[in-house]
């Protein structure tokens, strides 16, 4: 089963099958401190939020990024949700303290960081709906890209795997089963609320003008 | 309003002007009921509105394996 750790070490069960993985709260506090707030513990970024179940402080230098690049900004008192979207593999460095607090042993370790997306509510309920809209095989593409032009790329994104597709996959099944995949990892990450994919667009009228004959 | 003493919160809250009048009135009227049932009310209700909010933005959808956090 799947868990997280609170301020106090103890272990919440989050149900994989409810896809809990979206903690709600209100933004009580947030900055840099000691791990646990321990004098020995190393430096660190917290987020305190105060939960239907009570108060809930997370762990994490990537907390930091999240939460003063969040698209939202929030601040305190924000109803918000957290939610990691990645974990990436990162060699920290543990040391060991005496009671006056200089280094007197340390160890590289292996280990894994977290990378969190912070925001209003608002944001996660705008990104579902991003992401119904993608699902949707039948959504008419102009009009979804109207009512939310930051999908551009990314539709531009399923539209490029529809090509390759098109191109290596002679399997009519097979290609349909192909594009499932990738609608639903590409709904997925948006719903998730990780960054949207960034596909450079090139500049038409440039382009005309750069294709144009030289007389 | 209850005469049994109020922590400083509870009248900070009732003053606030970004308060809102359902709070107000909803930890006026809890003030006068036994804490502990009000209390145990106000946990129930956060949790059914939290429900609520999830289901009615969707929050939701998907099918999440969650990790630890990080140790630092």
């Amino acid at each position: 089963m799947p868990e997280s750790r609170d301020s106090s070490g103890a272990t919440r069960d989050l149900d994989p099958r409810r896809g809990r993985d979206l903690l709600l709260g209100r933004l009580k506090a947030y900055g840099a401190a000691h791990y646990q707030f321990r004098a020995s513990g190393d430096p660190s970024y917290y987020v305190k939020l105060l939960t239907s179940k009570g108060e809930r402080t997370l762990w994490g230098k990537d907390l930091e990024r999240a939460i003063t690049e969040g698209q939202t900004r929030p601040q305190i008192g924000d109803l918000v949700g957290a939610r990691r979207i990645s974990r990436e593999a990162v060699t920290v460095t543990a040391r060991q303290r005496d009671r006056q607090g200089r280094v007197i042993a340390q160890e590289e370790r292996h280990a894994h960081r977290t990378r969190w997306v912070i925001e209003k509510v608002t944001f996660f309920a705008e990104r579902a709906r991003m992401a119904r809209r993608l699902r949707d095989e039948q959504a008419d593409v102009r009009a979804s890209v109207r009512a939310h032009p930051e999908l551009k790329s990314t539709f531009l994104t399923v539209r490029a795997a529809e090509e390759v597709a098109a191109r290596r996959i002679a399997n009519p099944e097979d290609r349909e089963r192909f594009m499932e995949l990738v609608r639903a990892a590409i709904a997925g990450s948006v719903h998730k609320g990780e960054p949207l994919p960034s596909v450079p667009l090139a500049d038409r009228a440039a382009k005309r003008k750069r294709e144009e004959p030289t007389r | 309003m209850s005469t049994v003493p109020a922590p400083a919160s509870v009248q900070s809250l009732l003053t606030d002007g970004t308060s809102s009048e359902w709070l107000k009135s909803a930890l006026e009227t809890a003030l006068q009921r036994d804490p502990v049932d009000a209390l145990n009310d106000a946990l129930l209700l956060a949790g059914v509105l939290e429900e609520r909010l999830r289901l009615l933005f969707d929050l939701d959808g998907l099918e999440e394996t969650p990790g630890k956090e990080d140790r630092v």
